[in-house]
């Protein structure tokens, strides 16, 4: 994605003579070099990890006779050891690629040998403790390797366990469980900023928004979709600040920050049209989600793509939905668009003033 | 620390991270192998009567559901009263074994109960409960509500079971933590359980 836009800006701007071939070459090369960058060859070997590590799991499930159960442990053991003991020779080496797969392949054995073990004595009930072990397992795996593969790793158990609490619990609430994911989604983020997997931070975020959700499921309340939209867009709002402790924190996170915080604030302005229906108060609503949207394009549209898309999207369907809700006549929604037509004309005018402030402002900076 | 965390992310350091990580787990499943093999090999045996579908755990396998008649507690038993507001509890069994062979209930709590002797306490898994308002039983499980089996062969030891004629053998630890030793269809053990 951003490698062939950065392709073809570079070479639109060799064409115009404001770079050198060779330098937008180098440039290109250093992106390449960039660990972090797409390679083939590194996602197919994750890939490989996955299914070998999934036969693995699938063979201790299959609780196969043919080999003893005590042999069966003692392979899966020694398995465990060779490939750390593989992932670390290929470290000190420098072949990372290979040594993310083994440590996959480690992280997701761990979880393998427990449910064998389960299967061996006939446990139940220890279902949660087994994902909340197996988390850990792959947690301290990641720091200590510093490794981005077993970050994902524990970014998907982190779901799963949050998938066996619910399914344990009938969705219900009881004890102190259900902390622990918004804590695995706290750890994760600290995985993901200590190893470098950029992208395992969408993981922890969809969780949190998936406990949200939950949440709101166990109080159907209008004061549950309120805290969401408030406190999301507080928390957008917080991210466009330019204070420098949360400036800095917020700039290294990249667009997810202020792009999920919006998102929550999104899915408490959906429940809350679910909730209200008609009268003064889906007036109120109505206008505060249309200024929401537009709030959201004036602090981040610029440089943040996926804010600007959710803010378009959130405008355009709210501008859809009062007109389909509010007007009983074809004069009434007539009326209904010569007004929309005259405030969102006002809101281009707004933004496009917006724009021109942003523009002089990065030239100031720039200057 | 970080200089901690730097040199272990260098040459010799991935050999001591990859000892750790798997060292760990071996101690951990070590640790689960061997509190189970403790109770076989020195826990009290019941032999229960189960009321007993072929569900698959996504991780374990196949395996047989085992309802016993343990599993719901009549509320005549309880001794040292209900809690009486909501939230999670334990509660603890007595069992004896009746003439049939068979153990049953014959007290409950939600209390540690004594060892008397010529009966096993069993503990159940933590559970949520409602207060005062259970009804006149308790249903609680005790962590053995499953028998795994290779794939495909449930099938046979449900037909038993819903004939009524299964019986699983337990071993209970002094604390009260069950574990299956064995499935018998009329009385004979199907597969199996060695300690290991």
């Amino acid at each position: 994605m951003y490698r062939g836009r950065l392709e073809r800006d570079l070479s639109l701007w060799v064409g115009k003579g404001l770079l050198g071939q060779e330098t937008a070459g180098a440039l290109l090369a250093e992106y390449d070099s960039r660990p972090a960058s797409f390679s083939l060859g590194r996602v197919l070997m994750a890939l490989a990890a996955v299914l070998l590590a999934a036969a693995i799991l699938l063979v201790v499930a299959s609780n196969w006779e043919a080999i003893p159960r005590l042999i069966r442990v003692g392979v899966i053991l020694a398995l465990i050891w060779v490939v750390h003991l593989a992932a670390a020779r290929m470290l000190a080496r420098g072949a990372s690629a290979a040594a993310s797969g083994l440590l996959i392949i480690g992280a997701m054995s761990f979880g393998g040998a427990i449910s064998l073990v389960g299967q061996m004595y006939h446990l139940s009930g220890d279902e949660q403790t087994v994902m909340y072990l197996w988390f850990a397992i792959a947690t301290i795996s990641a720091i200590l390797f510093r490794s981005g593969a077993v970050a994902v790793v524990a970014g998907f158990l982190s779901w799963a366990s949050f998938a066996v609490y619910l399914e344990n619990y009938d969705t219900h609430w009881i004890g102190l469980d259900p902390w622990m994911a918004p804590v695995m989604a706290a750890i994760v983020i600290g995985l993901v900023r200590y190893t470098g997997a950029e992208r395992a931070r969408h993981l922890a975020y969809l969780l949190l928004i998936g406990w949200l959700a939950w949440l709101y499921t166990l109080y159907e309340e209008i004061a549950v979709a309120l805290a969401f939209a408030i406190g999301g867009m507080a928390a957008f709002v917080l991210t466009a600040l330019p204070t420098r402790s949360v400036a800095s924190l917020v700039r290294s996170a990249g667009a997810a920050p202020a792009f999920y915080s919006f998102l929550v604030a999104a899915i408490g302005f959906l429940l809350l049209h679910i909730e209200i229906e008609d009268g003064w108060r889906l007036v109120v609503l109505g206008v505060a989600t249309l200024a929401a949207s537009v709030l959201a394009i004036a602090l981040h549209g610029r440089d943040n793509g996926a804010v600007r898309y959710l803010a378009y999207t959130t405008f355009a369907a709210e501008m859809l939905y009062l007109a389909s809700v509010t007007v009983g006549s074809i004069l009434g929604t007539s009326s209904l668009f010569l007004f929309s037509g005259l405030v969102v004309a006002l809101v281009a005018w707004i933004v496009i003033r917006l724009e021109r402030r942003f523009s002089a402002n990065a030239q100031g900076e720039g200057a | 620390m970080n200089s901690l965390m730097a040199r272990l992310q260098s040459g010799k350091g991935y050999l001591l991270s990859a000892i750790i990580v798997a060292g760990l787990q071996t101690v951990i499943l070590g640790t689960i192998i061997q509190s189970r093999a403790s109770i076989l090999n020195n826990g009290a045996e019941v032999l229960l009567k189960t009321a007993p579908v072929d569900p698959r755990d996504f991780l374990r396998g196949d395996y047989v559901v085992l309802n016993y008649d343990i599993s719901s507690v009549r509320v005549q038993t309880v001794s040292g009263g209900i809690p009486a507001e909501p939230g999670e509890h334990t509660l603890w069994v007595r069992l004896k074994k009746q003439e049939d062979g068979f153990w049953t209930v014959i007290e409950s709590s939600f209390h540690h109960l004594p060892p008397l002797p010529e009966t096993v306490i069993l503990r159940s898994q933590p559970f949520y409960s409602g207060g005062l308002a259970a009804g006149d039983s308790i249903r609680v499980e005790y962590g053995i509500e499953r028998y795994y089996v290779p794939e495909g062969q449930g099938k046979p030891i449900e037909e038993a079971r819903n004939g009524g004629n299964v019986a699983i053998a337990v071993r209970v630890s002094p604390a009260g933590s069950a574990q299956i030793r064995g499935l018998l269809v009329d009385g004979k053990p199907v597969y199996d359980e060695p300690l290991y």
